[in-house]
């Protein structure tokens, strides 16, 4: 079956390559050559991909997706790419799984610009597998105009059980985020696999989808928020960064109880067709230049220490999104543990439907 | 007569490649669970018990069921009107009145969805209509109500086609014979006109039945992740927690469940012939 997959991915693959023409203005050693990349939409700066492909002479196919499980089940289908830009906990499953090839670190000179907040993470601490892309936090988005700020100091991600906000709030459509916050809330490990605590938290989730309309959204929410859909959101610091930017009238708080600090980064999976020019897109991407343009566009903290600092005093400078909170205790970056997953993802169907 | 049943014979490969294997692979993971390290597969019923034993996803099977009946009704009920009364305008009018209900369908149904979410959500521009009449604002993005209005609006055309094109051929004089037998216009509608378009009907509530019952993009864009349908739940099972076994018993407990719907309808749609013909 799988086979079958592979058949069919490869004759996509040759309509796809018959119909791009390379751009011949330069004569490098990939000249005519095709890579494919596989991240996460919005999170690019389009100028970016052609830069690459006019100075390497290359064609770039663009692949976005919008959960790490799915791009996980599609590169299980057989798809493959070269290069691939999965979150922490999925790298460490990837790892587990044996499915990524060590890079060759000589290749990417541009690891000298990492960000003191990206490096030893601890799901692959010498970068053998992984360079940093971009990095952040979970916090909240509130409307400065409709939501008490001491209602947020008090009660935390509690708010979000607030009933003096029902149907005014924006919950995060992916099990390990809404979990995480349940735990935080009540005090727990976000990498807890105690079932009484797992109950616990699934109880306090069917809480807010019980008593408080919420909609269960993803990448919707930056429009939604921008345009002032509603009082309160759980959004990644990138996306909150643009909200902001967007709409004055909304602020960021991180509570105090802890969140999520995340990283996603780039890799090279074992069956990627050419490792040589993936090493070179990476190298790229850790450029000052298209660091830059990037960390830009998406509104996501730079992995580049030099981008960082330069954003955050210029563009992003009063943006509290921009760079995440760091050595703080009760945060935490989440672990990959195979059976908490699969957990946690069937109660997070039910809590939805309930 | 050979020679026609050798052109048959790219489709035949087209459909055991793209309809039957996918079909036996559904049914290959509802039956089975990704074994541990000694067993690969393991052949088992599990996936069916869970979800017959799960209140809440049974609870998601009623409300889809429920969405999409309602639907269906609401469709026959704008639907059948307005392909009657198509019927009867004269021939320039009538493709005029076929262009413009089939006008929007040349936009692909996810780009038509998305419209009614910018129309719907606050500060759209139902929400600030009602505002000015005194009645708004009101949220309507996120309720049954709104995904059911949606599903309407994107299915509403195969409906009236279907009853259309049955309604158009049907022969007049049968119409003219209940007139001279001394039936008036009620009595000739209700006993002639439409027990002939009954099949118009079936295959029209068959095209929107189905998709109604299945749909994910609808509920997940206009009901925001609250409204629950059984396609979401699938999609969920396929896309995120990535366990096919239980994604797949799901498809096939609903297919199973639209495959009897359909039989029964057909049925329904038989036995009436019976009696048209009777009388």
């Amino acid at each position: 079956m799988k086979k079958l997959f592979t058949v069919i991915g490869a004759l996509s693959l040759l309509v796809l390559s018959g119909c791009s023409n390379t751009p011949s203005n330069s004569d490098s050693e990939y000249q005519g050559q095709t890579l494919k990349v596989f991240n996460w939409g919005e999170y690019i700066e389009p100028s970016v991909i052609s830069d690459f492909e006019d100075q390497f002479g290359v064609t770039v196919v663009y692949e976005t997706f919008l959960s790490n499980e799915a791009m996980y089940t599609k590169v299980q289908t057989g798809e493959t790419y070269d290069v691939i830009v999965p979150s922490d906990y999925m790298i460490e499953r990837m790892i587990q799984e044996d499915m990524l090839q060590e890079l060759d670190l000589t290749k990417i000179p541009n690891i000298e610009n990492l960000a003191e907040g990206v490096k030893n993470l601890p799901y692959d601490p010498d970068n053998t597998y992984s360079v940093p892309y971009f990095w952040g936090s979970v916090g909240i988005v509130y409307n400065k105009n409709n939501v008490d700020i001491n209602d947020l100091e008090n009660e935390g991600w509690a708010i979000f059980q607030d009933t003096d906000y029902a149907g005014r709030i924006y919950m995060y459509d992916s099990e390990r985020d809404s979990f995480m916050i349940a735990f935080k809330s009540l005090g727990y490990s976000m990498n807890t696999s105690d079932e009484n605590e797992i109950q616990d938290a699934y109880d306090w989730l069917v809480q807010i989808n019980d008593t408080m309309s919420p909609a269960y959204v993803t990448d919707e929410v930056i429009d939604a928020m921008s345009s002032g859909q509603k009082d309160l959101a759980v959004v990644y610091s990138g996306d909150a960064v643009t909200i902001l930017m967007e709409n004055e009238e909304m602020a960021y708080y991180c509570p105090t109880e802890g969140t999520n600090l995340w990283s996603d980064a780039m890799v090279i999976p074992k069956n990627a067709q050419n490792p040589d020019l993936a090493h070179e897109f990476i190298n790229f991407i850790l450029s000052y230049d298209a660091s830059y343009a990037n960390s830009e566009y998406a509104g996501y903290a730079s992995s580049n220490a030099e981008v960082l600092e330069e954003l955050s005093e210029g563009e992003f400078a009063g943006n509290d999104a921009y760079i995440p909170r760091s050595n703080y205790d009760k945060d935490e970056v989440f672990v990959y543990n195979k059976e908490l997953t699969a957990k946690l993802s069937e109660l997070w169907v039910k809590v939805k439907a309930h | 007569m050979k020679k026609f049943a050798r052109m048959a014979y790219p489709y035949a490969i087209w459909a055991i490649v793209m309809i039957v294997l996918p079909m036996l692979m559904i049914l290959f993971y509802a039956f089975s669970t990704q074994g541990n390290d000694v067993v690969q597969v393991r052949l088992t019923l599990d996936n069916f018990i869970y979800f017959l034993t799960e209140p809440v996803l049974l609870k998601v099977l009623a409300t889809s069921f429920k969405i999409a009946l309602i639907t269906t009704v609401i469709c026959v009920l704008i639907g059948y009107p307005a392909a009657y009364f198509m019927a009867k305008l004269g021939n320039k009018y009538q493709n005029l009145m076929m262009l413009l209900i089939t006008l929007p369908t040349w936009i692909n149904m996810l780009v038509r969805t998305y419209a009614w979410l910018g129309m719907l959500q606050s500060g759209g521009l139902f929400d600030t209509v009602l505002g000015y009449l005194g009645i708004g604002p009101k949220q309507m993005i996120g309720t049954e109500g709104a995904v059911i209005f949606v599903m309407v609006y994107n299915f509403l055309p195969f409906m009236i086609l279907q009853i259309y094109s049955q309604l158009i051929k049907m022969d007049t004089s049968y119409l003219e014979a209940a007139a001279d037998l001394g039936a008036d216009r009620v009595q000739s509608f209700w006993r002639v006109t439409f027990p002939l378009s009954l099949p118009g009907v079936i295959s029209g509530i068959t095209l929107v039945f189905l998709p109604a019952a299945s749909t994910f993009q609808i509920s997940q864009l206009i009901g925001q992740g609250s409204v629950q349908l059984i396609g979401n739940v699938i999609e969920n099972y396929f896309l995120t927690t990535g366990d096919w076994n239980k994604g797949s018993a799901i498809s096939l407990i609903m297919a199973v469940i639209i495959i009897i719907s359909m039989y029964l309808t057909k049925k329904a749609d038989k036995e009436s012939a019976g009696k048209r013909r009777a009388v």
